[in-house]
């Protein structure tokens, strides 16, 4: 009954994979859009806010067709990567990491923003008058103050990437070895004739990696917070 | 303080690990293939990869899904549909080579339900009131506008007379198997799926048998794809052999061709 | 060395700051004229007088309405021509009231931070000198959040002075603290004005601060400069 066979093994590794893939890209771009949401007025802020949540209100289905469109093959996107830099994305595991960045995006997002927000601006310009240019000024003293928020929406975003299913299974379909995570596998086991147990175990296997998650992050994030108030 | 040098050595072993090769070997071979061809065809598969030692990456969904996503560029070698028009569309869309393809199996449509109901066993024939049997239940079978087994059961149950009445009852499933499970955990009361299905699925009981002229023969086609990798051809092959025979006729699939040893 | 010597030099030439600027805060309207050229140049002024208002714009923190900002002939601000320098290259130091130590440095870094982020060379005897004369040598391993009031006004000054600025702005640095702190840190004051030979621009409330630390005094009252010149300027002792 805890004999975890080699196709359950793939569809582990391949999640982990995945998942550590779009949270490794998503992070700087994370970071970037929440310090121009957080520190910035620009023309068409609300919009860009609204379109980095939009994941999280669109049916999942809708953002992996929509990813389909753009990064299929023949998308716009998709066709030209493929045709002039051999980058394919879609029923390829990096389309399944594109799928779960872009899911789990939002929720990465959202605990950095409100990290940064909370960075006090005076120490900023503390920084600023002690010689230190704006980038510098972001990499020294926010980002390092904000790090917490970062971590914290880093698990985040990993944890919802492991689960994600519905947009990956439109855009990169279920196929073993190659885009058929834990969710996909635990779908086409419940489909199986006497596919029950295999697929509690695996549904075993997310839980227990989603709370190490949850937990280390917890632990990460509090000894971070301790560093910076020289506990 | 945790040292940046440290963070970014880190992220850089973990961006390594992440971004190596995907660890699929080129031999390997993709097949899509229908979702009632699961059971039969892991089997095969198994004695093909004993055999050759190339493994098979199977995926199974409905043919209508498995067709649409090859349209779109999947990376499948060897297409197995569970109807012929779903072999013309991804044909027509370019995608199969043409001179591969092959009728290989054959299959019937049954009326299940689940394995501890009363309904008892009926004899499916015109006039035949499948609303009346169901009662208040549903009735599940795939979507009778794309999936394979759906059209099957509507153009049947439209010979029969019986489609009318029954229409609203029925609940429709992504797949076959996704049908069958319906039934076997007592969410539907009656389902219509492929005989096979019924066979490895001991949670559902056989209650009618579908007359063979009721609907259009059920004929699985198989090609490779024209992105096939050359071993598709020796995996086609395989699919006509004795030994496959053996295997695809234990699960209760009508072999089509004259087998090759 | 060389820069350290030039910063005294030019000390010692009596940094020419001019400042000629409105700016609109609320209710309060900033209209201020002034040119100082003295060690010490105190801001004079009630709470709400725009003493803090007028030092932010000279540290380039905040931009005038109108008006020009100069500093020994260069520009910082200039509204006509559309000049603005930005702060981090004005080299113009500032020990904030509310401190404003990094928390998640320990002193030592703190201290290090303006030479880091405008790449001079180390100067350990600089430093050596610095951290004798605010006495703070001993706290160098420990965190802000680690540091009493008094020391943690004195590291906020010694971070400021070890950036090199050539001119230093120093809003209220006395106000969070009670009277033993601020009998404590006076004398240090005093010893930065005498010894670390660098313009300072001195904002405070208090006439008995302002009168044992200024050598000219800008006198400021709802926004706007009322007197211009030595102690006498100041209200009379208590």
């Amino acid at each position: 009954m805890f004999e975890i066979t080699p196709t359950e093994w793939t569809a582990i590794a391949l999640s982990l994979r995945v998942a550590t893939v779009a949270t490794l890209v998503a992070t700087p771009i994370g970071i970037a859009l929440a310090w121009l949401l957080a520190r910035r007025e620009f023309w068409g802020k609300s919009a860009l806010d609204a379109a980095i949540h939009l994941p999280l209100v669109l049916p999942p289905v809708v953002t992996g067709y929509l990813l389909l469109l753009t990064f299929g093959r023949r998308g716009l996107i998709g066709g030209w990567l493929a045709d002039h830099l051999g980058i394919v994305f879609a029923f390829r595991w990096t389309g399944a990491a594109l799928a779960c960045g872009v899911m789990s995006f939002p929720l990465l997002v959202r605990p950095i923003r409100l990290s940064i927000e909370a960075v006090d601006r005076r120490l900023e310009q503390a920084a600023e008058t002690l010689g230190a240019e704006p980038w510098r000024v972001f990499a020294t003293i926010t980002l390092p103050l904000a790090l917490p928020g970062v971590l914290a929406g880093m698990v985040l975003g990993f944890a919802k990437a492991i689960g994600e299913f519905g947009a990956t299974i439109t855009f990169v379909s279920n196929i073993p070895g190659e885009t058929q995570t834990i969710s996909s596998a635990i779908y086409s086991l419940i489909q199986t004739p006497d596919g029950d147990t295999a697929a509690l175990r695996l549904v075993s296997v997310s839980v227990v990696m989603a709370m190490a998650a949850l937990v280390g992050s917890e632990w990460f994030a509090r000894r971070a917070t301790k560093r910076l108030h020289g506990h | 303080m945790v040292s940046l040098a440290r963070v970014l050595a880190a992220f850089a072993l973990l961006c390594g690990w992440a971004f190596s090769p995907a660890a699929a070997e080129d031999s390997n071979l993709v097949v899509f293939a229908a979702a009632s061809m699961k059971n039969a065809l892991d089997d095969v598969d198994a004695a093909y990869t004993a055999k050759t030692g190339v493994k098979i990456a199977a995926s199974y969904a409905a043919s209508s899904t498995l067709a649409k996503q090859i349209e779109q560029g999947a990376p499948a070698d060897v297409f197995v549909s569970a109807d012929t028009d779903w072999m013309d569309y991804a044909t027509a869309k370019k995608a199969i080579k043409d001179a591969t393809r092959v009728n290989l199996l054959g299959n019937s449509i049954v009326l299940v339900a689940p394995k501890d109901s009363k309904t008892a066993e009926v004899a499916i024939g015109p006039g035949f009131d499948l609303a009346k049997l169901a009662g208040d239940g549903k009735i599940a079978t795939g979507d009778v506008t794309s999936v394979p087994v759906g059209k099957y059961a509507e153009a049947a149950l439209e010979k029969l007379g019986a489609w009318q009445a029954a229409a609203p009852k029925f609940a429709m499933a992504e797949s076959v198997r996704a049908a069958l499970a319906l039934v076997a955990r007592n969410e539907a009361v009656l389902g219509i799926v492929y005989s096979t299905d019924a066979k490895v699925e001991p949670g559902v009981k056989i209650v009618g048998t579908f007359p063979a002229d009721s609907h259009p023969p059920i004929v699985y086609p198989v090609a490779a794809t024209v992105t096939a990798k050359p071993g598709a051809a020796d995996y086609l092959a395989f699919l006509r052999t004795s030994a496959a025979k053996a295997i695809f006729e234990r699960y209760g699939f009508k072999f089509l061709v004259s087998p090759t040893t | 060395m060389v820069r350290a010597a030039r910063h005294q030099a030019a000390a010692r030439a009596l940094i020419m700051l001019r400042v000629e600027v409105s700016k609109q805060l609320g209710e309060l309207a900033i209209e201020a004229a002034f040119e100082s050229a003295g060690l010490v140049t105190g801001l004079f002024g009630a709470s709400g007088a725009g003493k803090t208002s007028l030092i932010n714009m000279i540290a380039g923190l905040s931009r005038p309405d109108r008006g020009i900002i100069a500093i020994d002939g260069e520009v910082l601000d200039d509204t006509k021509g559309r000049v603005h320098v930005p702060a981090h290259r004005r080299r113009i130091g500032y020990v904030f009231q509310d401190m404003r130590l990094f928390p998640h440095l320990d002193v030592r870094q703190n201290l290090d931070y303006g030479r880091r982020m405008n790449r001079l060379t180390e100067d350990p005897a600089q430093r050596a000198r610095v951290t004798e004369l605010l006495d703070i040598g001993h706290l160098l391993d420990r965190r802000p959040g680690r540091l009493s009031g008094g020391e943690r006004q004195r590291v906020a000054l010694g971070r400021a002075l070890l950036a090199r600025p050539r001119l230093l702005l120093l809003d209220e640095p006395l106000g969070s603290l009670d009277e033993d702190r601020k009998a404590e840190i006076l004398p240090y004051l005093r010893r930065l004005r005498d010894e670390a030979m660098i313009p300072m621009v001195y904002v405070s409330h208090d006439a008995d601060e302002m009168r044992q630390l200024a050598t000219q005094v800008v006198v400021l009252r709802r926004g706007r400069v009322n007197a211009f010149g030595g102690a006498e300027v100041l209200p009379a002792a208590l």
